[in-house]
């Protein structure tokens, strides 16, 4: 048995948590940049606030209802995100955290009759600990926990639960979702299934594996076989597809001096390099990319990318960035307004099964250590403490966050205050 | 000279040790007896994953040691009792008082015997939460400091 645990507009939830008074307000917060909404409240969905809403298109809309906008506080979030998933480790023996805000919890070995009291216990402590609201959906199979997870969401005065546990209570759950709404079926093969006269969930479980192997790849078929029960255990990974690791942003502003884009694209590699290492991978390929903004008619545009293979697959800091600035001069062109930049690092390995070459060996041991040195000092100095040279200072490319709360949990000057 | 690293999960702290390998010479006799130095954190929040922390700036809970500018360690997993301290948010702002709960009803009452501050009655037409219980008051003595001795 698996429970797909996930906090509800999660958030628009970590800002109620420190400032009340927004409860049952509607509540909207903007992804990087200011960009679009990312998380509402249910108040905000009600007003026909969509996801991905950019928040200039409803200017007048925010005024009139009154909605409270926020900029995204990832420190914030993150922070909140890790005492919910600490809490989940409190009572399972294995979580599967798969995004910011849910995770796979391993229910395996429980009896029947408990997941019901275990899901709450869970739920309430949860929400006693952090004051986030979370959601569970259990079942068989992650697949079937997701769909679950889905259900416990859409129950009016629900309890945030819902318990798939036996054949009918996942067949009625089948029955009720329509094949787009099924994790991992995306819109095109949606389509497809939808001119097949495919159109639920059931449907789908129903139809011939040897249509759905053809039709839609050994992943769809995977993911028939969870749904009809049968727990895939590499599904989390197919899905997830961990294959890159990506850091991109947009400028606060437009920039047309290649050094502020150097030094916007080294942090990105500087940031891309960080999460190589916190997932063990080295990557041997980089690819680089520039683009002015498309909503600029006026603007000349031009996007262009690069592909850089490396001697050796990395995930050093200062050769990343290496890579990264020659990249850049590679494709930068004088006398554009650019927008926005970016690193992908590709091809990724597992850090010890690099090989080294005839003419270069695999990352001395002392790069490591210098690497290791590096993240441990600013995880616990602070983030940005310790940098490469080719960073900078200037932080022009510095992305917008005009509505940003404080960062309650991790800066002592940026606690909650009392007045009385 | 070697860092280890590890997570205690379900506290949620890291703890890094630095181990020293002795090349030669006599090993300390107090190798055996070491103990992990005093953490402060762990006495004064020892559930990290329900502790938040707030700054009080007022001084209508003197009496009770919470001058202005302490810093209050919040439990918000615990279930308040009358006579907790707790942090409260009412009519759009922190607050922190007693909790009094006597005869079905609900007080905010606070400990300040100089300025006479009023209790609160908490009704039905209020919106009040009780945002967590102060399980310590932290309070820097250069904000005590007498200047007139």
């Amino acid at each position: 048995m698996y429970a797909l645990a996930d906090c509800n507009n999660f958030y628009v939830s970590c800002e109620r948590v420190f400032n009340p008074g927004l409860i049952g307000k509607p509540v909207i917060v903007l992804s990087n940049n200011d960009g679009c909404a990312v998380s509402r409240s249910e108040e905000a969905k009600s007003l026909g606030i969509k996801m991905g809403t950019p928040p200039h298109l409803i200017t007048e809309l925010i005024r009139e209802k009154d909605v409270k906008v926020f900029s995204s506080n990832y420190t914030l979030y993150g922070d909140m995100s890790d005492r919910v998933m600490k809490t989940f480790c409190q009572f399972v023996p294995a979580i599967e955290r798969y995004s910011i805000d849910e995770a796979f919890l391993d229910f395996s070995g429980i009896h029947a009759t408990d997941l019901q009291q275990l899901a709450m216990k869970i739920r309430d402590t949860v929400y006693k600990n952090t004051g986030i609201p979370i959601c569970l959906g259990i079942a068989p199979t992650r697949a079937l926990a997701k769909m679950a997870n889905r259900f416990a969401k859409g129950k009016q005065q629900g309890n945030g639960i819902h318990l798939a546990a036996n054949q009918q209570l996942i067949n009625e759950m089948l029955a009720a979702t329509a094949v787009a709404d099924i994790w991992g079926i995306g819109g095109q093969y949606a389509q497809m299934l939808r001119q097949r006269h495919i159109t639920t969930a059931m449907e789908f479980v129903n139809t011939p594996e040897d249509f759905v192997r053809a039709s839609m790849s050994v992943v769809g078929l995977r993911l028939q076989q969870e749904l009809k029960g049968i727990s895939a255990n590499e599904l989390k990974s197919i899905l997830e597809k961990k294959q890159q690791v990506c850091c991109s942003r947009s400028f606060g502003s437009l920039l047309t001096d290649i050094s502020q884009v150097k030094e916007a694209l080294s942090n990105f590699a500087a940031t891309c390099a960080l999460k190589l290492r916190q997932q063990n991978s080295l990557a041997n390929e980089l690819k680089i990319f520039i683009n002015t903004n498309p909503h600029r008619l006026q603007d000349r545009q031009y996007y262009r990318s690069v592909v850089m293979k490396m001697e050796m697959a990395t995930n050093n800091t200062p050769e990343i960035i290496r890579y990264a600035m020659k990249g850049l001069d590679i494709i930068f062109q004088e006398g554009n307004q650019y927008k926005k930049c970016g690193i992908e690092a590709r091809e990724l390995v597992a850090e010890g099964e690099a090989q080294g070459n005839l003419f270069f060996e695999a990352t001395p041991a002392r790069h490591n250590t210098i690497m290791n040195t590096l993240d441990e000092l600013n995880r616990q100095m602070g983030k940005e403490l310790l940098r490469f040279g080719r960073q900078g200072f200037q932080k022009k490319y510095k992305t917008r966050a005009a509505m940003l709360s404080p960062k309650y949990t991790t800066r002592l000057d940026d606690i909650i205050k009392i007045k009385k | 000279m070697q860092f280890y690293t590890h997570m205690i999960p379900e506290e949620g702290r890291q703890v890094t040790r630095l181990d020293f390998k002795v090349p030669a010479g006599f090993p300390s006799p107090a190798m055996d007896y070491m103990e992990e130095p005093i953490d402060l954190v762990k006495e004064l929040a020892p559930h990290p994953l329900s502790t938040f922390y707030a700054s009080c700036e007022g001084d209508s809970m003197l009496d009770a040691h919470i001058p202005p500018n302490s810093i209050l360690v919040i439990d918000k997993s615990l279930m308040a009792r009358s006579g907790d301290i707790v942090v409260a948010y009412l009519n759009g702002g922190y607050t922190v008082k007693y909790l009094k709960l006597k005869a079905g009803k609900c007080y905010l009452v606070p400990a300040n015997a100089a300025k006479n501050y009023a209790v609160t009655e908490v009704t039905q037409d209020m919106e009040m939460i009780i945002w967590g219980v102060v399980t310590n008051v932290i309070i820097n003595t250069k904000h005590l400091r007498l200047c007139t001795l």
